[in-house]
């Protein structure tokens, strides 16, 4: 009497020429992924962050994303990698970072926008300032031509992840206006996955909105935040909630064992919950607590 | 058979020589070598060194000497000799001749050795040995060679006595102490030395005295003296002098190593105007310095770019990579992005490209290493970010020692210092700047029902007042929240002070947007600003 295995794969030498491994189960491919840090947010998407694909943080000021961009490079930087945030608004604030256990000295901090370099063939000088965005830059308004900066950044992403060995590139475009965000190729986007896969880079995109469309793996959508407060006077921390949007490569269970029947209002998300909600205390509640 | 062989070329009086030997004929025949004729110059010659009035004479030729001229005569004395002719000593002079001296010797083996300047006469000679073991097949048997080394350096202006002998030390005071060229079979060390005067030693005066005392004045005779006895009355250095007096001292050869300095040069016959064509000439420097380098088994540690510009003006760069590297094509494009960045003010006439020779880098890489940036690719790339969005605006952030909000500082970026930390605990409250902070008109609390200016800070030491709305441009955002105020101050001692109040504010727009950001008073200029967003 044959074994199964044996008349396996007397089937399947059989069928090889019209199906190929025809009763073995198709490999599918488990991607890694890293944990931002964040708890809620590592269980929304059941690990964390895809390496080597691009991840998208989207949502209004004050949504959180920067926080969860931080906290994710300071996971890496403490693993000893090396990251880089590459900012297009020359928003970013070192002590923030810091707080948030970013190691300094393993970012690559690349500042877009005022300090536009000369061009070797004209002398220009440097264009100056604020007159050009003014508190639009920062988010609640249009900021107007944000072309040379949007270019700078995204060409800056490009080098990067073509120079390799950077575990995780932000590229911060959570001052830019939608309607310029949107205006960046799909063949940007593409390009930019396609490197990011073969350097084993995570690219997180910090926005207003999605920009990337097929091209980003996750897309976490960030709601606008609920005070925590201590009487009148101290603001003590957020209470962001983040929305999984996009998740183009779902972990793989491993196992035979099916999922039991959904317990939770969670269930059309496949046993996940669709938002998490996440705290971000104020830096001085650590010092205090010490 | 110990195989070593030695020659040393001496030659004496060279303060003397090495003004006179541009004024030889350089082509003396075999014959005039060979009997002796002083041909430095057909007059008496004497060279005085220090300063005026005490000047004496450190070296002479052969004329002056019959004259009665000798060493130490002060220049009053060497005056009242008629017909004697007085130079002063050039240590510039001497610096290039011995350096001739050196080349010419270096044709006939690369192993050299110079001898210090003590032994060679405290400085009135010049003399080195050169190790030619193994050259019989080039330049045949050791007396061959040594009559063609002293023709070569009679050919260069210097008349030299030569002495071949497998011991170096007996080699170097054979031929000091001798005239023309002399060989010493291997194992007659003692005898070949047994004639020449004790000071051939080089020993101190009291010693020298000691010496004259007992009656010994050769080599031979010391060289007779129980070895035992000798140590004993005169010290460990006694064992030395004996065997150098039986030719028998050891001595480690250290030869010369020419200085190695990587550099070249080019000037242009017309000014340069484009860079590519700079570049060009610049690709075959980079080329011959990294080969040359790599000769050596050394890399490039950092070039200096140097460029002559028209109307006078030097342009000077510095390119440092991460590490020691050999890779023209590595280095070719930080030239290019280095002169991209920085172009020269006008046309260039000449290029001078000096380079630091470092140790080759060696990385050992690992399975389980952190993924890092190759460092050449890094450089490369941190090259470009600088001329795509400026020299200053790459880089790691750093934060200043000081309490005042928003201070920081960019340090070069560098992949050294990369280590795994504990990570952080619980996420912090992140702010977005807003740089540089945008003046904003602020309304305060209700009950006070205008628009404060920025001048209008003197409501402001109400402590009940809190921002109610604020105004930037054509906006107008209404404060829901307001926390605070946080006051703090620095810097009262120097230019850079500050006295502030920090506000967070949850604001709202008309759209229905909304914001949590930090507002400053500054209580110095009495005006408010938007400082930075939370996200």
């Amino acid at each position: 009497m044959p074994s199964a295995a044996t008349l396996r794969l007397e089937i399947e030498r059989f069928l090889e020429n019209r199906f190929p491994a025809a009763l073995t189960p198709a490999l599918r491919t488990l991607r890694e992924v890293v944990e931002t840090g964040i708890a809620e947010v590592d269980e929304l998407l059941q690990g964390g962050l895809p390496v080597g694909a691009i991840s998208e943080v989207t949502g209004a000021v004050s949504s959180g994303r920067t926080s969860l961009g931080l906290t994710f490079v300071a996971r890496r930087t403490a693993e000893g990698r090396v990251c880089a945030w590459v900012d297009a608004s020359d928003a970013f604030d070192p002590e923030s970072a810091a707080a948030n256990g970013v190691a300094l000295g393993q970012l690559l901090w690349v500042r877009c926008g005022n300090g536009q370099a000369e061009s070797p063939a004209k002398n220009k000088p440097a264009r100056g300032g604020m007159g050009q965005a003014g508190v639009g830059q920062a988010g609640l308004g249009m900021e107007k031509r944000p072309w040379t900066r949007l270019d700078q950044a995204l060409r800056a992403t490009d080098l990067l992840l073509q120079a390799g060995g950077f575990a995780a590139i932000v590229l911060d475009l959570g001052d830019i206006a939608p309607a310029y965000g949107s205006r960046i190729p799909l063949a940007t986007w593409f390009r930019f996955r396609q490197v990011a896969d073969r350097a084993r880079s995570s690219l997180v995109v910090l926005g207003k909105a999605a920009y990337a469309q097929s091209s980003a793996a996750v897309v976490l959508e960030c709601a606008p935040p609920r005070l925590r407060t201590a009487g009148e006077t101290v603001l003590r921390g957020f209470t962001f909630t983040v929305r999984r949007g996009r998740e183009r490569w779902a972990p793989v269970e491993i196992g035979t064992r099916k999922p039991g029947p959904p317990t939770t209002d969670f269930g059309r998300w496949g046993g996940k919950p669709p938002a998490s909600a996440w705290d971000a205390q104020a830096a001085w509640e650590t010092e205090l607590r010490a | 058979m110990s195989g070593a062989l030695y020659a040393c070329a001496y030659a004496a009086e060279f303060p003397a020589q090495a003004l006179l030997r541009l004024q030889l004929d350089l082509h003396p025949t075999v014959e005039d070598l060979s009997v002796g004729t002083p041909n430095l110059t057909a007059e008496p010659v004497a060279v005085l060194e220090g300063q005026a009035p005490e000047e004496s004479v450190c070296a002479l030729n052969q004329q002056a000497r019959r004259r009665g001229a000798t060493l130490g005569m002060t220049r009053l004395e060497a005056e009242s000799i008629g017909g004697l002719r007085l130079l002063a000593r050039s240590a510039e002079n001497e610096a290039a001749a011995r350096a001739v001296f050196l080349e010419c010797a270096a044709q006939f083996s690369p192993r050299i050795e110079k001898v210090n300047e003590r032994e060679a006469s405290e400085g009135a000679a010049c003399a080195c040995v050169l190790d030619i073991a193994g050259t019989e097949r080039l330049f045949g048997p050791p007396e061959q060679l040594a009559g063609r080394l002293r023709t070569a350096l009679a050919r260069v202006g210097f008349r030299v006595s030569i002495a071949v002998s497998a011991n170096y030390d007996a080699a170097r005071m054979k031929a000091a102490a001798g005239r023309g060229i002399a060989v010493i079979a291997e194992g007659a060390e003692a005898s070949a030395l047994e004639k020449l005067p004790i000071a051939a030693l080089g020993l101190a005066e009291g010693h020298a005295e000691t010496f004259a005392l007992w009656g010994i004045g050769t080599l031979g005779e010391l060289a007779r003296l129980p070895e035992a006895e000798l140590v004993t009355r005169c010290g460990a250095e006694a064992r030395r002098w004996h065997a150098l007096a039986r030719g028998a001292a050891e001595h480690t050869f250290q030869p010369l190593e020419p200085e190695f300095s990587l550099a070249e040069f080019c000037a242009f016959e017309t000014p340069v105007e484009q860079i590519d064509s700079l570049l060009f000439v610049g690709a075959r420097m980079i080329d011959c310095l990294a080969a040359r380098a790599s000769s050596r088994a050394l890399a490039l540690a950092a070039m200096d770019v140097e460029m002559k510009l028209e109307g006078g003006a030097v342009y000077r760069r510095a390119i440092r990579p991460a590490l020691p590297t050999a890779d023209r094509k590595f280095l070719l494009k930080l030239l290019q992005l280095e002169i991209g960045a920085h172009p020269p003010q006008a046309a260039v006439m000449a290029l001078r490209l000096t380079a630091e020779a470092g140790p080759s880098s060696k990385v050992q890489l690992g399975l389980f290493t952190s993924q890092m940036p190759e460092p050449s690719r890094l450089d490369v790339t941190l090259a470009r970010l600088k001329a795509l969005v400026g020299e200053d605006r790459v880089g790691a952030p750093a934060l200043n020692d000081t309490h005042q909000a928003g201070r920081f500082r960019m340090d070069a970026f560098s992949l050294a210092g990369g280590k795994a930390t504990p990570a952080a605990g619980r996420p912090r409250m992140a702010l977005r700047r807003v740089r540089p902070p945008v003046p904003v008109r602020v309304a305060l609390s209700p009950s006070l029902s205008a628009f404060s200016s920025r001048n209008g800070g003197e409501s402001r030491e109400r402590p009940d007042v809190r921002p109610a709305a604020f105004r930037e441009g054509e906006n107008r955002f209404e404060v829901v929240a307001a926390y605070g105020p946080w006051r703090s101050s620095g810097c009262w001692w120097s230019d850079g002070e500050w006295d502030a109040e920090e506000w967070d504010v949850l604001v709202t727009k008309a759209d229905g947007a909304s914001a949590a950001c930090v507002l400053i008073y500054d209580r110095k200029q009495r005006a408010w600003r938007l400082e930075a967003f939370y996200d």
